[in-house]
């Protein structure tokens, strides 16, 4: 086949963008840390979530020192809880999940970003580092008020953090998240 | 609409009657000038698409290493 | 004079009929170039509807000027996706495609109620599925179908929309095998040759929707139809994501094809060149029949359910499908620089200034390839899996997605319109000033809305959104003002709608012109590379599309059936969408 060389060598040149991005994402992966939203929040009975031993009472829990964990609920047209408190310095995994139709669970500003699909959690762990107020926006279109629909996070000093509801934060089970829910549907 | 006058900048215009038929500059390349397979090199192609080579370089490592990565909280878990 | 529907519609000879050559497309193919009209009075009256939403959306969301309500904002934006992503892309494609497959195969089709079927199979769908997301904004009427283009599960439309899409899209198929027919046709009378490029196009591009389709084809008729009228439970709207993107990303390429075609079979004409190679255009084609519909995971990387394996692989194929677009640039590149230098062109950059820069379809497809390189590259970051955390459902995909679909395909359209519509109307373009200043105005009017958009994306503004801020916070925007960007998205959709106006009165005056076009002699020129210098493989269709359904397969099979097996086919007790139908059948029983 002719192919003239300077064809060829936009060929490789092309070739070499393309492993060029390649690498960055496989760096921000392995290197950076970065996670995906994946396939481990597990799956829930999405009208079923008032029997769901975590979502039946949406909040944040501490699971360890510095680590907490937060069960958001999203529905036509407001997250549960809102705002979301947690402490400076600490690791926070969202739990988030839809009662009714598909939302987005968008911290304005930063790279935590998620859909929230009825019947999936998505789970998403992020590090708090110092104080700040951001938004919380729903990114994807649910309904004629979908405009209306956000929330915060409110990340307050350590010293002025304390759960509403202490009887919440115990240990050990809540880290299995939502692996187990109310109908036994779960799995990861 | 005069056909031949809109376009009459351009060196190309001094054609046959067919010259921007239908608003189109039209040439047949096997009569004037032809510019053959192997005596044209596209080194302004080339060049063209060095500029964008190096644009989209400088561009993704700043989108990337500036822009996402110093954008964080970010997922990592 | 008559006016621009009739001669849409009638037989377009001008007054004057000796004028029109007897070896031109319209006095060879009067059929064909009449099913072209009607294809393109399709597409653009589509194009009229969405873009007015368009400017509407854009003046609203920015609250510089508010005619609707927020709650409508939704049915316009559900219309302008509809209308101008699906109806006028596809129809203009439909009428592209059949001239060149005509024109190439030097044929028309073999039966001309065949060809009226699957027009008015299309046109059908198109009226059903518009209809009924337009009486969503007429309180009296209890249809409505506010579910954007994308109408994954559990936000629900009336059936009459989904049933629309589902007639549309039958139509496209009826329309692919017409175009097929027609090559059999030319087949059996060339046994030993090679398939004409413009129809090697058309019938790949075939062949990967044929494929892609499927996707939408099982979620609109197995789940949506059936839970839309009653029937069944509401589908998991896991898997209806997952179908819908199947066909999603495809799609795009489904849009951007005929531009291409117009790329390497007629701008090098434009440009009083050559096409560079066609062996690598055929190339070109086949990577994207094999590579188009193994990628739509990537539009779901911030899924729950699906693992970060199956996205993984999903962005290493979306990235190697950069690889035919990158190729283009070069061919296409090369070959207007061929017709430059052949203009007495010189040196490295010097060679611009010999192009026909006056003639709109000349320019107007060379400024829709700009922007294409500036959209690659914010597609770039779209398809960078993790860095779209930063970007995903932020107004910066529509900054992305009006720099690809919204110019390099739509300003290819118009300005193909400023060549095509005189050789299948016979009649000459009305204005060419007028039309040049009107894909330029695009241009501009595009710089300012994608590029505030993008911008605005990167502060975190959402996309499909009425309103601007939020009572709980505002954005931040890092380099400027929110509320400049703002302006800048509303002044560029005004610029925008202003091109769009005077791109159809243009084209509505080209339909009532008496003056017949000249030049349809002239034929296009054959490539510098001929068919010739390729392996005779590349016309191996069967084999292609042997090898793109395995790639399929081995793609979606496994995070298919995890999505099954995880979340299963429907879902109980969603109650939040608009029961539309369970009322009615209520009444009825
Ligand atoms: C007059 C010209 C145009 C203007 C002013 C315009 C403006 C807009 C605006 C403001 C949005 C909404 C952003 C949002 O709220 O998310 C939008 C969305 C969109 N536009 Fe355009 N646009 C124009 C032309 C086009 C063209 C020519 C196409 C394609 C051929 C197109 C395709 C789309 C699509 C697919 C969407 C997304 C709809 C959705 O999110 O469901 N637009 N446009
Ligand atoms: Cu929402
Ligand atoms: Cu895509």
């Amino acid at each position: 086949m002719h192919v003239h060389n300077y064809e060829k060598l936009w060929l490789l040149a092309s070739l070499a963008l393309i492993v060029g991005f390649i690498s960055t994402i496989v760096y921000g992966a392995v290197g950076a840390g970065v996670v995906m939203v994946n396939d481990e929040g597990g799956q829930v009975n999405a009208s079923g979530l008032s029997e769901h031993p975590e979502f039946n009472d949406p909040g944040v829990r501490k699971v360890g020192p510095n680590e907490y964990e937060a069960y958001v609920v999203a529905q036509q047209f407001a997250f549960s809880p809102d705002p979301i408190e947690v402490p400076a310095n600490s690791t926070v995994t969202f739990y988030v999940t839809s009662r009714d139709v598909v939302h987005g669970f968008e911290v304005a500003g930063t790279n935590a970003n998620a859909m929230v699909v009825p019947g999936e959690v998505s789970k998403m762990t992020v590090e708090f580092n110092e104080t700040d107020e951001y938004g919380v926006v729903c990114n994807e279109y649910c309904g004629q008020a979908h405009h209306d629909m956000a929330g915060e996070v409110i990340v307050k000093e350590p010293g002025n953090f304390t759960l509403d509801d202490a009887g919440e934060s115990t240990t050990a089970q809540a880290t299995n998240g939502t692996d187990e829910t109310a109908n036994g549907t779960g799995e990861s | 609409m005069v056909e031949a006058e809109a376009g009459s900048e351009t060196p190309a215009d001094v054609q046959a009657p067919d010259a921007y038929a239908d608003g189109t500059l039209v040439r047949d390349p096997e009569v004037e000038n032809p510019l053959g397979q192997e005596d044209f090199d596209p080194k302004g192609t080339l060049a063209l698409l060095l500029v964008y080579f190096i644009i989209l370089t400088l561009m993704w490592t700043f989108m990337y290493y500036v822009e996402f990565l110093g954008n964080g909280p970010t997922v990592i878990g | 004079m008559s006016t621009p529907t009739e001669s849409i519609l009638n037989i377009g000879r001008t007054d004057d009929e000796t004028a029109l050559p007897a070896e031109s497309f319209i006095v060879k193919y009067p059929t064909v170039a009449r099913v072209v009209r009607v294809c393109f009075a399709y597409a653009f009256v589509a194009l009229a509807v969405g873009g007015l939403f368009g400017v509407i959306q854009a003046l609203h969301r920015t609250n510089v000027i508010r005619v609707i309500d927020s709650a409508d904002y939704y049915t316009l934006l559900t219309a302008h996706g509809v209308f101008l992503a699906i109806v006028f892309t596809i129809f203009f494609l439909a009428g592209v495609f059949a001239w060149a497959n005509t024109r190439s195969l030097e044929r028309p089709p073999l039966n001309p109620r065949f060809t009226w079927l699957w027009v008015g199979t299309m046109s059908a769908g198109t009226l059903l599925s518009g209809g009924s997301i337009l009486a969503g904004l007429v309180a009296e009427i209890d249809v409505s179908a506010d579910v954007l283009f994308t109408f994954y599960a559990p936000l629900q439309a009336h059936p009459l929309f989904y049933i629309g899409l589902a007639l549309f899209v039958v139509g496209t198929w009826l329309a692919g095998i017409d175009w097929f027919r027609q090559y059999l046709d030319w087949r059996a009378d060339n046994p030993d040759e090679r398939i004409p490029l413009q129809s090697f196009m058309v019938l790949t591009t075939m062949l990967m929707w044929y494929l892609s389709t499927l996707g939408v084809a099982i979620e609109v008729v197995v789940f949506l139809i059936p839970w839309s009228l009653g029937l069944m439970p509401a589908p998991t709207p896991l898997l209806t994501r997952t179908l819908f993107w199947f066909f999603g990303h495809p799609v795009v390429y489904f849009w951007l094809m005929p531009a291409y075609l117009m790329w390497y079979t007629v701008l090098p004409k434009l440009s009083g060149g050559r096409l560079f190679s066609d062996p690598l255009a055929r190339v070109v084609f086949v990577l994207f029949l094999l590579l188009s519909t193994p990628v739509g995971i990537h539009h779901q990387y911030l899924d729950p359910g699906i693992a970060e394996g199956f996205k993984f692989i999903a962005m290493t194929n979306t990235m190697f499908l950069l690889l035919p677009s990158l190729l283009t640039a070069f061919t296409v590149v090369a070959s207007v620089e061929h017709g430059a230098r052949q203009n007495g062109g010189e040196g490295y950059f010097g060679w611009l200034t010999a192009l026909p820069w006056r003639d709109p379809a000349f320019t107007g497809m060379m400024l829709a390839g700009l922007m294409f390189a500036a959209g690659g590259f914010s597609g770039m970051v779209n398809a960078g899996m993790n860095i779209n955390y930063l970007v995903h459902n932020t107004i910066w995909v529509p900054g992305h997605f009006h720099l690809t679909v919204g110019t390099a395909v739509a300003l290819t359209f118009m300005a193909a319109a400023y060549w095509l519509v005189p050789r299948v109307t016979g009649r000459a373009l009305y204005s060419r000033p007028i039309g040049l200043f009107q894909v330029v105005l695009w241009f501009i009017g595009m710089t300012f809305m994608s590029a505030a958009m993008h911008r605005g994306g990167l502060a975190g503004i959402p996309r499909r959104t009425a309103e601007p801020e939020y009572s709980k916070f505002t954005f931040e925007a890092v380099v400027g003002t929110i509320s400049s960007l703002r302006l800048q998205i509303a002044f560029g959709g005004v610029l925008l709608f202003v091109s769009l106006v005077i791109f159809l009165a243009n084209i509505a005056l080209t339909a009532a012109n008496n003056e017949p076009a000249t030049g349809l002699k002239t034929d296009l020129p054959p490539a510098l590379s001929g068919p010739e210098q390729s392996p005779q493989v590349l016309d191996e269709l069967k084999l292609w599309a042997i090898i793109a359904i395995v790639l399929v397969i081995l793609a979606y099979s496994l995070p298919l059936w995890s999505i099954i097996n995880g979340a299963g086919f429907y879902q109980d007790g969603i109650t939040a969408s608009p029961q539309v139908v369970q009322p009615v059948l209520e009444v009825l029983i």
